[in-house]
This record gives structure tokens, sequence and C-alpha cells, in this order.
């Protein structure tokens, strides 16, 4: 298929389509003119003797929207990454328009139309938009072996403009904004020709924005017959987009729904195998005014933090909202030591002047990072190394040099069992343990530090609904004993959940300060954008 | 609520069993087939002579690898230190505050290599690249055109001397040895050192300071080289610009030999001396058979790709195959997303 016929109609379509009130599209026939099935019957996979998927059969069609929910390990990714050759599946086949696919690989997966959108983009960050694009297939000048850099340039453009983004195909893939670079994945799916695009939590690390843009673009490529599979720990998102869905639980598929056929409560029920109980606000009890332990003036760390003021008593839990690049990390990072910044700093009543991570620690500020694969765990580490990397120095020792390893294991165990970390023994690696355990025992190493102040970065991102509660449980205990919080989170529900105060940040400034009841979505949301 | 096992006891040493193995086997090999490799002196701990400046020059660059950084000067550095030892020997300077001063430079230049490297953040390949040149010409300078030779019989008992018939070199060795592996293993140092080449950024994160132990790292590696340059020009009777040089290329094959992953983090001290051991009798056995040292040469390269190979066998998971083992060996190198 030639892609500018492919560009025009992708604009053509591209006015009548939003995420709220979706036009009730038929599905039209196939590419190339029958309806195209994708299919995995009877798949199994294990990893280093675990089972992660067990007689998995799922179908992908053209002109629909198939969701894959369940928890997470619950075998979701790796169904998709098999289905689009990254991995290789033990037991079962594939099946595209009945054509059996034989020893997959990713590049024969795209030759066949399929495409895997990655949950963190992975393109080239030095090469432009528009080589990413056409990566591995770089369209041949007038010489034949050369590039045609200009045809490239000016496809590339009509291709972005068909996925609605709006970049000069020129500009570093790297300078994208997370979300850009989701949409020049998506372009290269088109400039590829793939016919079953499939988006692997391609939302999770989006605003609400963002992802509305990129479902906007779904529901386009789903009207002009692509198949479209999406992975969403999302309910509501997964709801509004999903024609099917088809939840897996322990590498097994325990449901399938068409769209609308299917509740909220039925779909965590089978996710997680039991009823949860609604999240709602807390009831929290009225924090007393005591001293605020974290009082930062005017912090500036340009380009990304403009002007920020932020206090925090003890005992409390504050929210931080905004969108991904309104400066909520960078303001933590500067606060943490992490980075240079103007403005003033005071941790419990001292003035930290040019602070480094040690110096926050030693002074009660503990900070949990966002990104707990690169900045949190030592993942081939055990258990016991990984809760006391930030503590040492604290360390009981032997003639005043010797580290006690076996009272530093005792140490490590006791923080593990205060905030419940469920692992069999204190040698296991940390990366053998879930994402929530892993969070878990994080939240241990912090508690080791006897902290005043605890910033949490994303502190659910990557932990399994069922988990999160756990996770909130920690929170508050933390605010009982005395600790003030400070929550950073892209998930609102969660900081309604929880805080008692919620700063709202917009490109790199305080846009406003909710209290109590008027925290809410609408208002978060409003001052989240610069509304007012 | 269910109780984490508190895990006493230690992991199975599977690669050191393999090297002791190793060792064993090789020493019973050249026992019975060259009359004079046991028979030599003492027997083979006189060998041990021959490559104790390698071994406490991997010590070194055991520590620096563990960071996931490297030290190319720290041969230099050697040489450096013997020259320094000779001429000042050669002017009449007092045995121990020749030492001394020779340690105390080579030790100055491992800290401007940590300085360099981890207050103007340049890679530690191209930083120690560049004092190796610095410090070999400077070698070669202080050396002159007659470096100095024939040392006090004292200093000379360094290199060859022995005590309750265990040399001296080899004795020095074992206590740098176990300072090491203590350093590694049971102090905060160590355990920082260890962190960062696990993973830099969650160091950062959790509040290890890589700017001070990045320069203890490499404070520690000149002394290190310090150390061999003086055992070498004890061994030699000679000081000479370049004898430290030729130690660098084995001493980083003894570290990585001894399963110290050289993108940093996992390691172990205990595995890199039976790694010291196994290759310098193995040089030795074969110089002493009359092969020839290129020979020798040939056969650590063989070995050290035989070992890497076994060395994945070895912790491949049950039913896994070699090539699928290598693979995902590779991926957790470079950090890859994938199955583990």
């Amino acid at each position: 298929m030639d892609w500018r016929q492919y560009a025009g109609r992708c604009r053509n379509g591209a006015g009548e389509a939003s995420v709220t009130t979706r036009a009730e599209q038929t599905p039209s026939p196939g590419i190339d003119g029958f309806a195209l099935t994708y299919t995995a019957q009877g798949i199994c996979k294990s990893f280093s003797g675990v089972r992660v998927l067990a007689d998995v059969n799922v179908d992908f069609k053209a002109g629909e929207v198939h969701t894959l929910l369940g928890e997470n390990g619950a075998g979701k990714s790796t169904l998709l990454k098999i289905m689009a050759g990254v991995y290789s599946h033990d037991a079962g086949e594939l099946r595209l328009n009945g054509e059996l696919l034989h020893g997959l690989s990713p590049r024969d997966a795209q030759r066949h139309g399929v495409y895997l959108v990655p949950q963190e983009p992975r393109l080239m960050p030095d090469l432009s938009v528009a080589e990413n694009v056409y990566l591995g297939a770089l369209p041949r000048g007038g010489l034949r072996f050369n590039v045609g850099w200009r045809s490239m340039a000016d496809h590339a453009r009509e291709l972005l403009s068909a996925v609605g983004l709006h970049v000069s195909p020129h500009s570093l893939a790297g300078d994208l904004s997370l979300a850009q670079q989701q949409l020049v994945e998506c372009a290269r799916a088109l400039a590829h020709g793939c016919k079953v695009v499939f988006f692997d939590e391609s939302t999770s690390p989006l605003t609400a924005y963002d992802a509305d843009r990129l479902f906007q673009l779904m529901n386009q490529l789903r009207g002009e017959g692509l198949a479209l599979g999406f992975i969403s720990h999302r309910l509501d998102e997964v709801e509004a987009i999903s024609d099917r869905i088809t939840v897996l639980r322990d590498g097994r598929v325990v449901g399938e729904a068409e769209r609308g056929a299917i509740t909220r409560a039925e779909m965590t029920r089978l996710m997680v195998g039991r009823e949860l109980a609604i999240t709602a606000r807390a009831a929290h009890e009225k924090v007393a005014p005591a001293k605020p332990v974290l009082d930062v003036q005017h912090l500036a760390s340009p380009p990304q933090v403009k002007d920020m003021t932020v206090q925090v008593r003890a005992g409390e839990i504050v929210g931080f909202a905004g969108l991904v690049g309104s400066g909520r990390t960078e303001f933590a990072e500067s606060v943490f030591g992490l980075r240079a910044f103007t403005g003033s700093i005071t941790i419990d009543g001292r003035t930290s002047a040019r602070p480094t991570p040690r110096k926050s620690i030693d002074r009660g500020l503990v900070y949990l990072a966002e990104d707990r694969g690169r900045n949190g765990v030592f993942a081939e580490v055990d258990l016991s190394r990984n809760v006391t990397a930030s503590t040492i120095r604290r360390l009981p020792r032997k003639m005043r040099v010797l580290l006690g390893l076996s009272e530093e294991r005792s140490i490590a165990r006791d923080a593990l069992q205060s905030t419940r970390v469920k692992a069999a023994t204190m040698a296991s690696p940390i990366k053998t343990l879930s994402g929530g355990n892993q969070q878990r025992a994080l939240f241990a190493r912090w508690i080791l530090a006897h902290p005043k102040v605890a910033i949490l970065d994303e502190p659910t991102r990557g932990v399994d609904v069922g988990a999160k509660e756990g996770i909130y449980e920690i929170i508050e205990q933390l605010a009982k004993e005395g600790v003030g919080v400070l929550v950073i989170s892209s998930e609102m529900e969660e900081l309604i959940r929880l805080c008692d105060r919620v700063y709202v940040a917009y490109e790199g400034r305080i846009t406003g300060e909710l209290l109590g009841d008027d925290i809410s979505l609408e208002s978060m949301g409003r001052l989240a954008v610069g509304a007012t | 609520m269910t109780s984490i096992a508190v895990d006493t006891r230690r992991r199975p040493a599977v690669w050191g069993t393999a090297l002791a193995v190793a060792i064993a086997a090789e020493l019973v090999y050249f026992t019975l087939t060259t009359r004079h490799f046991a028979e030599h002196g003492h027997g083979m701990l006189v060998l041990t002579e021959q490559f104790m400046p390698t071994g406490v020059l991997a010590l070194g660059a055991a520590l620096v690898i563990l960071t996931g950084n490297i030290d190319l000067s720290s041969g230099a550095v050697a040489s450096l230190s013997a020259i320094i030892v000779g001429t000042q020997l050669h002017d009449g300077a007092s045995i121990a505050s020749a030492i001394v001063v020779a340690v105390v430079v080579a030790t100055g230049v491992g800290a401007l290599n940590g300085a360099v490297i981890s207050l103007l953040h340049i890679d530690s390949l191209l930083v120690t690249l560049a004092t190796q040149f610095i410090a070999g010409s400077v070698a070669t300078s202080i050396g002159g055109e007659n470096p100095p030779y024939n040392f006090s019989r004292i200093f000379l008992r360094l290199g060859t001397g022995t005590v309750a018939g265990l040399p001296i070199a080899l004795l020095i060795f074992l206590v740098l040895a176990a300072a090491t592996a203590l350093l590694v293993t049971r102090t905060v140092f160590g355990r920082s050192l260890v962190l960062i080449g696990y993973s830099r950024s969650a160091a950062d994160y959790s509040g290890i300071s890589a700017t001070r132990v990045l320069m203890g790292v490499f404070t520690l590696s000149g002394f290190a080289a310090g150390v061999s340059g003086v055992l070498l020009a004890a061994f030699y009777n000679a000081a000479r610009a370049d004898s430290g040089t030729t130690l660098l290329l084995p001493a980083i094959t003894m570290v990585v030999l001894g399963g110290v992953d050289i993108f940093g983090g996992r390691g172990r001290v205990g595995e890199v001396v039976l790694a010291v051991f196994l290759l310098g009798f193995l040089t030795q056995g074969l110089l002493i058979e009359g092969y020839s040292s290129l020979t020798a040469t040939m056969v650590t390269g063989l070995l050290l790709i035989a070992a890497l190979v076994l060395k994945v066998w070895l912790s491949r998971a049950p039913g896994q195959s070699l090539s699928r083992a290598m693979q995902n060996a590779l991926r957790r190198r470079l950090r890859l997303a994938g199955p583990s």
C-alpha cells in the first residue's frame, strides 16, 4: 500500500473521532478488502521455569479495539510481545489471516504488518523524527543507493499530521515529550504499512489530555480498518475505547466480553479474583497545625521549575498534582539535592544551602524516586543490601569499622516486615519480587532512615491495582508517626484518596493549593492546565 | 504474616570452586610433567614471586572494576613507582623513605585520576588512558638512559626473600588481598563501591556519594600500583621504565577471570585471588616446560574465553540452553529489558 493514499485517508478521518463521544462506526473491511484477523491459539510460555502464559486464545480483528486487561504479571504484555515477534512461544500457534506464522522475529512481524508500540517509546534520541519514522525502510533517492532525504521528510510530515503530531520532521526524537514520542511510534507503524497495531500500556505514562489524543488516533485507525490491541490498567479508559475485552489472570484467559457487557466491578473481580472495596476519600483526622518540617521558598531550577513555594507540616499528607512536564519531579530532585537550584529549602527548621542526597537524608528528608527500575532498586542485589543502601553509615559496626552483616540482615528484615514485604528469603535479588513488593521494600529502605519528610514520586506506579491500597496504608502510617509526606502523583484519584492538601503545578509554577473537600478531579484538572 | 527467612548460609561459591579445581589440576599436571616445577627452590611457592607484582596490581584493578570503571594507568604508575624507588635508593635514600616516596607518588597519581573522573565527570577509560601516557613518560625521563639497578640485598629481600619458607612478596600480597576482601564486604566504603557498580543512578538516589567513593577507589588503585612497582624493582633488582606497563592487561585478565563483572557490581575478591594463582602458575608452568612466552600468552587468551563461557554455563537456570543463557547474561549486563 502506498503511504500517500494512507496519509490522505488519515487526514479525512481525523475530524470526526473523539474519545468520549465516539462515532459508532461499523468496522470497515480490512485494508486489502477482506476482514483481517490475527489469531493466537493455545499459546504457552514459560520464563526460567515460571509459567507466564497457559493455553491462551485471543484474536484481533480489523476495525476493532481489543483490550487485554489484567494485573501486573497476568501475562498481557508477554502475549502481545509474542504476537509481535519479540518473544518466542513454547507451544501454540499464531495465524495471520489463516496463514501460520513460524519463528516470528520483530522484523518478520513488521513485514507481516504487525507492530507493537512499546510502553516506553524506543526511539533513537539522536536521530530526527523522520529518520525514526522510516528506520529500517529508508526511502531511496534518485541514485537508488542513496537515501531520499527530501522525500522522506515530506512523507514523514504527512504521516505526522495524520497521527496528529505537529512537530518538524527534522526535530530530534530525543527532544520530544513522552506523549509525542509515542505518536512517532504510531507514525512508524503506519509508515511500515502495518495493519495490526498493539499498544502496550501506552497510556500509563501519559497525562489524561495526551491519553485522550492517543484514543482519538486509535479511534481513527479503527475506522480505517486496522486491528488494534491495547493493554491498560485504567478501567475508565478501557471502557471508553474497547470494542472487546479479554481479562487475563495468572497467564490464563478468565473472561471475555463485548463492550458494554461487563461492568467495572466485574472487570476488577475477574482481574484480581476477588471483590475490591471502592476507593474513596478516606476519613482523615484533622491534622493539628504543626510546625512545617519542609519549607521550600521560591525554588527555581530552569527550565522545568520556575517558581515553586511548598510547605509540608509534620503528620500531614500533601499532594502534588500536575501534568507530566509541570516540573514536579524536577522540584523534588532539586529539594533532595540532585539538581542545582535557586531559592531556599528548610528541613525541620534548618536551612540547607547546597544539599546533596546524603546531607538531605541525614537531615531527615527522603525521596522515593519515580523511576523505580533505574533510580530505586539495585535489581541484581539481594533484599538486605537493597534495604540498607541509604543507611549504610548508620549500621552497627564491629571495632568501629567492620559492618555486622548478621545484624544488618535482621535490621533489614524487621524493616521489610514492617512494610509487609512478601519474599522467601533475604538473599533473593530484589528483581524477583513483584512491583508492589519492590515498592514496599523501597519504603522499608526509607523508613530505616527515620525521615521527618518523605517526598514520594508516583508511589503506586507499576503496582497492581490490588496492591495499591497496601501502599496507601504505609503512607498513612508514616503520617500517623509524624512524618510530613509530599505525594507526587498523576493519578488524581490517588491524591483525593490520600491527601489533606494538594498543590497543583503548571509549567514550573504552583497554580493553586486545594484543601479538604475542595480537592476534586475538576478543581485539580483545571489548575493543572493553567486555568484559574 | 509470613516471615522472611534470614539466610545465614553463604551463597555457594560455584566459580571459586571451579577456579580451585582448575588450580589443583594445573599444579598436578605441571608436577607430573615437569621435574623442575615442584622442586624449584622451596617448591612451587617460590614461583609465586614471579607474579606477585601483577597480583597486587590486580587487587587495585578489582576495586576499580567493581565500581564499573577501569584504570588503564595502573601499569604505568607501577613503572613510575619502580623507577622512583630505584633512583631514590641510588641517591642514597634509606630503604624505608625510598619506598614511602614511591608509594606516595603513585597514590597521588591515583588520587589525581579519581579527582578528574569524579569532579569533571569524564569517563575513567579516557582519563586513565591519558594519565597512563603521562606516568609512563615521566617514568622514562626520570629513569634516563641508564635506569637504576643493583640495589642493596636488604631491599631485594622484598622481591625474592622468604620468611619461614614463605616468599615475602607472597605474604605482602596475601595481606593486601585479605584487606581488600574485608574492605569490599565489610566496610561502608566497600558496600558503597559495590552498589555504585550495580547501578550508579540508584546509588545517587540512595544518597551514596559517588564522588567520594570514586576518589577513594582510584587512590587505592594508585596505592596498589605503587606497591606493585616496589615489588617489581626488588624482584628484578632493576627498575625499567616499562616494567609495570606490561602487567596491566594480565592484571585485568586476572580480575575478569576471577569472575568480576567488567560492568561493575558482581564479583568477589577471594575469587580474584584464586585467578591470580591460576593464571600465574599457568604462565610459569608453561615457561618452565620450555614453551615460549608467546605460547603462554596465547593459552591465557584461550583460557579467558573458555572461562567466560564456562561461567555462564555454570550459572544458567536448569534446563536452559547455553546460547540462551549467554544471551540473557548479555542482556542483563547491558541492562536491557526482557526476561532474566
